[in-house]
């Protein structure tokens, strides 16, 4: 592990679970580490692949996307969407050289604040290992 | 150019304690197009909402950031804020510093404070590109349709007529009434459920706003809230109802006779028919299906072999208005509302799949249903409680509960919750039929959670007599024309065996037939039982997430009367309350398409959760897709759809957030 | 290349009778190219022009990639079975209208390796993986469709790419996007590509800077064939026609398994199939926790 060295994780994050769950850990006060920016969007299926590219490029070392439990979407199916198009995507990063530990689909409900605040911690422990990525 | 102010909130020590407010602000300064910088103590106090509008009007602000808690707590605060300053509110956003910056990272004000300059820098990204947003106003037709005329559906229609407005209840038998029409007395007051229900059915027959459409269906439904275009399906009767009278002659003498469903099969009805004594409209329709006349109208056409069927045509002979009409044929037609309450309610689980009680082998094992229309004075025995079998009069009848209820394996998990308590209300009806009967009920718990649920439980064991035993029954047979119920008593641990005359199986609740097809076409959802889902079980019981779809009765969930009542009425002052406003407005965070970029693959119409896109044919003659914004909930998921870019979704843009993602 | 010679009477009269009757505007067909070896493109708007009209083993071009131009007039089209799935796809997207195309299909024997001048003996790659033979949506097939196709396509190539390190995978593409031009040929080419304005080259919002970067290039294939997953209907042009010999074809052929395994899916069989990634199963879990 590189000394000092702190990831970098974007994380698009659904405003009805995802976020309201990173909230919910705001309000209970449940540490996590400060390696995470947050952009918020309607719904997980609102995440267009570009922006995952994207972020990559502009040097994250890891894209999370939050989302509402399969069956609980705000808007009915756009997680199933979301399911979908990176359960393709993500391989497919990972076969043009992007550590598959990087990227990371996840469902957080509202009501699970520690279980956001869980998946910042062991992504960021994780990226820390994997250590910086390789420039393009 | 845009003139962006920034304002970070100390929020007492909430964010300030952790967050280095100097620096963040610092650093804000340097950020691009941000002219003014600010913070405050309370961002969202009135002198704090005060200090913003007045910056807005001295610096001329046209885009504004504010570093504060989280948007969905004081989103909706601060875009009042800044229209209070004449800036549209949407050019407004908002760095979550507090639950996603301060809260989780106490203790490292280093990396809190770097992480806040990011936040607040994403945030000066994303409102750079951020354009001015209007709500829409549209108008909504102030008429209601009422899916199910059960005695939710009935309440919905009467108290939304009575706030004054139109209401078409449709319903697909060819009486309202619903499953309370069936019931004999109802727990825990023994009203006679007749005697409280048909008044309000003939209220609902009478009343100058409700339209009443039975034997209809809804097939089809467009359009949003306070725009809903419907197509009703009108089944042919087959009888001129403006010529009817109701005088009865034709099912009085139609010689074909069939067992009546509003009996379960206890009774008989003929092919023409009224359902039961008390319906409404109390006029009859032809079972097309079974009618001598239409089988031989069908043997003439298709030119069959064998036997013909008799030209039968009594009803028509006898009908003294003329009113039989066999060229009647199913209609459609299409019709406009602003709301709709569905209440389409529940039908009985099917006791077949439990063999091991003999349900439609033998004869005596019978449905809760199946006692109420044995019990019921207009009922197919007038109320003499016999057995099926022979018609003898039954001394000991058993209970079994949670036919199909709390049961994983071959019914449904969860509890009907209504059982219990008609059970209890058996035993205590047919004790008041016959001093002589027994009852025993076999149960899992007693559930009699209800005003005086309780009481009338108690009194049913106390009073009348009752015995419960608490256990599963695993096996009924019959034995010298008695039924064997082998079952275990888990009180005293030990196998209990009864021979009864008379068997009741309480049967659950389940979603009456085509619920599924029902919730596609309103495009509302179904939990994996078929019960539709409201759009919040707790703070939101009648509302679905379909603006303008409302939910009330057992279509939800199993429900008792009161219950069901209560939900039509809570329904209707929803849809009352829609209609006191003359127009709407939408929420202008809506989708859109450009139809240059659009090439009309409609991927974005077939991927739409909501059918808020459809296609269009633009003046030079291409097919796009078009955003019907009024029912566009603006989730985005069309943007992420599209591959040229065509779609875009106003306030999460997609510049918007490639502009945040820019900045990192 | 004597194989598919003669087929070319049945296409010629075919062509000639749909131009004579005046039932087509035109017949897309391939002629012979000026160095009188390999084939190119042909618009035959007149009776005169059919006996231009040739078919061998050296006609490449996936011919449906014109049907967009064309979906004002009526055309006819002459179809290999790639082709033919690509007039599937474009149906299913309604770009086309069935009843404005009447495809002349044509059982294959498979295309050469040739350029300019310049015949191979050996099949192109794509060929001697090909599972259909006969095309899957004609009007009239010329040849003989093969009494067995040839079992299931293997993804030796994409397996051998996936089995290497991430480091080993991030050199090869990063050297492969560097040779990139960007001259779209392989865009060009697809019959898959036909926005009319390529989010490539949108300057708002701008995915795709203009410089030739490798950045720039990164993303631009990485989302041509991700726009093409589950819509490719590999015949492989982009590749063919790729100036600087980038391996396309990895990349497409990654997603067509991954879609193949994950969705059950190969595009261009029907002109109903709903694309995998408009739709979706709530069943399904494609390796995702709840």
């Amino acid at each position: 592990m590189i000394e000092g060295y702190q990831p970098k994780i974007i994380g698009f994050l659904c405003n009805w679970c995802g976020y309201a769950g990173a909230d919910l850990a705001g309000t209970s006060r449940i540490t996590y580490p400060a390696n995470i920016r947050v952009i918020r969007v309607p719904c997980s299926g609102r995440v267009d692949p570009l922006l995952v590219l994207k972020s990559f490029q502009r040097g994250a070392d890891g894209v999370l996307i939050a989302g509402c439990h399969p069956g609980e979407c705000h808007y009915v199916e756009g997680n199933y969407y979301t399911r979908r198009r990176f359960a393709l995507f993500h391989p497919f990063l990972e076969y043009l050289g992007i550590e598959k530990e990087r990227f990371r689909v996840e469902w957080v409900s509202a009501s699970e604040g520690k279980k956001f605040s869980k998946l910042v911690s062991s992504f960021t422990e994780e990226l820390a290992k994997l250590g910086p990525r390789r420039e393009a | 150019m845009a003139r962006i102010g920034v304002f970070i909130c100390h929020c007492g020590t909430n964010i300030a304690g952790t967050v280095d407010i100097a620096e963040v602000m610092a650093a804000a300064e340097k950020m691009p197009q941000v002219v003014f910088v600010d913070d405050n103590k309370y961002t969202c106090s009135e002198p704090g909402q005060a200090s913003i509008r007045d910056a807005i009007i001295a610096n001329r602000l046209n885009r504004v950031v504010i570093g504060s808690c989280s948007p969905r707590m004081h989103e909706m605060t601060f875009r009042r804020t800044v229209a209070a300053a004449g800036l549209n509110p949407y050019l407004l956003e908002i760095a979550n510093l507090r639950e996603h910056c301060s809260w989780v990272h106490s203790g490292d004000t280093v990396a809190a404070t770097a992480k806040a300059i990011e936040l607040v820098r994403m945030a000066v990204a994303k409102v750079s590109r951020a354009e001015a947003l209007f709500p829409k106003e549209i108008g909504l037709t102030k008429r209601a349709l009422v899916v199910g005329g059960g005695v939710a559906g009935i309440q919905a229609a009467l108290d939304i007529a009575d706030a004054g407005y139109e209401v078409v209840l449709v319903e697909r038998e060819p009486s309202i009434g619903g499953h309370m029409a069936q019931l004999d007395k109802t727990f825990p007051t023994l009203d006679c459920s007749a005697c409280i229900l048909t008044p309000k059915m003939v209220d609902v027959a009478q009343h100058p706003k409700i339209t009443l459409l039975t034997y209809a269906e809804v097939q089809k439904v467009n359009g949003f809230v306070g725009n809903f275009e419907v197509e009703i399906l009108h089944k042919a009767k087959k009888v001129d109802h403006s010529k009817c009278t109701g005088c009865g002659t034709c099912w009085q003498k139609c010689p074909e006779k069939l067992p009546s469903e509003f009996d379960h099969g206890l009774g008989q009805r003929t092919a023409i028919y009224i359902p039961f004594a008390q319906a409404v409209p109390p006029k009859p329709v032809i079972d097309t299906e079974h009618c001598r006349y239409m089988k031989y109208l069908e043997f003439m056409e298709q030119g069959k072999e064998g036997k013909k069927p008799p030209q039968c045509l009594i009803c028509e002979k006898l009908c003294p208005t003329g009113a039989i009409d066999w060229e009647q044929q199913d209609q459609v037609s299409t019709e406009q509302f602003g709301a709709i309450v569905v209440a389409t309610g529940y039908q009985a689980f099917d006791a077949a799949v439990y063999g091991e009680y003999g349900a439609g082998r033998y004869p005596d094992v019978i449905s809760g249903l199946q006692l109420e229309r044995l019990m019921n004075a207009s009922g197919p025995t007038s109320g003499e409680v016999i057995r099926p079998s022979d018609g003898s009069h039954p001394q000991t009848v058993v209970f079994v509960s949670c036919v199909g209820s709390r049961d994983d394996q071959k019914g449904r998990s969860y509890c009907s919750k209504v059982c219990c308590m008609y059970m209890a209300k058996h035993a205590i009806m047919l004790k008041e039929h016959d001093p002589e009967i027994q009852s025993y009920i076999f149960y899992i718990d007693i559930r009699a959670g209800g005003k005086d649920y309780e009481e009338f439980a108690q009194r049913a064991q106390e009073e009348y007599g009752a015995l419960y035993l608490r256990g599963r029954v695993s096996k009924i047979y019959p034995q010298n024309g008695k039924l064997i119920v082998c079952g275990e008593d888990s009180l005293i641990g030990r196998p209990v065996e009864i021979a009864a005359d008379l068997v009741v199986l309480a049967t659950g609740m389940i979603p009456s037939a085509g619920a599924a097809e029902m919730a596609r076409r309103l495009n509302i959802s179904c939990d994996s039982n078929n019960f539709f889902i409201e759009a919040h079980p707790k703070l939101r019981p009648v509302e679905t997430l379909t603006d303008g779809v409302f939910l009330a009765g057992s279509c939800i969930g199993p429900r008792d009367i009161p219950e069901c009542v209560a939900q039509g009425s809570a329904a209707a002052a929803k849809v009352a309350a829609l209609f006191s406003h003359d127009t709407l407005t939408s929420d202008p965070m809506t989708a859109t398409i450009d139809a240059m970029r659009c090439i009309g693959c409609l991927l974005c119409v077939e991927a739409c959760p909501f059918n808020a896109i459809d296609s269009l044919v633009t003046s030079d003659g291409r097919t796009v897709a078009g955003v019907i914004e009024s029912v566009c909930e603006g989730c985005g998921l069309c943007v992420s759809t599209c591959r040229p870019g065509a779609a875009n979704l106003r306030g999460f843009t997609q510049q918007q957030l490639l502009a945040e993602v820019m900045v990192l | 290349m004597q194989e598919g010679l003669d087929l070319m009477p049945q296409i010629r009269d075919k062509a000639r009778e749909l131009l004579t009757s005046g039932a087509v505007d035109c017949v897309i067909g391939y002629e012979r190219a000026s160095d009188g070896l390999t084939a190119r493109p042909l618009f035959a708007y007149e009776p005169n022009d059919v006996d231009k009209l040739i078919f061998d083993q050296t006609c490449a071009h996936n011919l449906a990639r014109f049907l967009v131009n064309k979906r004002d007039s009526t055309v006819a089209i002459v179809a290999k079975p790639c082709d033919s799935r690509a007039i599937n796809l474009l149906l299913a997207e309604k770009q086309i209208q069935r009843e404005r195309v009447y495809v002349i299909g044509v059982v294959c024997p498979g295309i050469v390796e040739a350029t300019w001048g310049q015949i191979g003996d050996k099949l192109q790659a794509r060929c001697q993986l090909c599972r259909e033979h006969t095309p899957l949506v004609y009007d009239f097939l010329v040849g003989e469709p093969p009494a067995e196709e040839p079992p299931a396509e293997p993804y030796h190539d994409v397996a051998e790419m996936e089995a290497k390190s991430a480091a080993e995978k991030h050199s090869f593409w990063a050297e492969q996007f560097a040779r990139c031009i960007r001259c779209y040929a392989c865009r060009q080419a697809c019959p898959g590509c036909y926005c009319t304005e390529c989010f490539a080259e949108q300057l708002d919002p701008l995915w795709v800077g203009i410089r030739i970067a490798p950045m720039e290039n990164e993303v631009w294939h990485i989302i041509r064939a991700f726009h093409l997953a589950g819509r490719c209907i590999a015949c492989n042009e982009c590749e063919r026609v790729c100036p600087v010999n980038i391996p396309l074809s990895l990349l497409n052929r990654k997603l067509e398994k991954d879609v193949l395994e994950l969705f059950g899916f190969r595009s261009g069989l029907s002109a109903e199939a709903v694309p995998p990634l408009a739709t979706f199963k709530k069943e399904e879990r494609l390796g995702m926790s709840e």
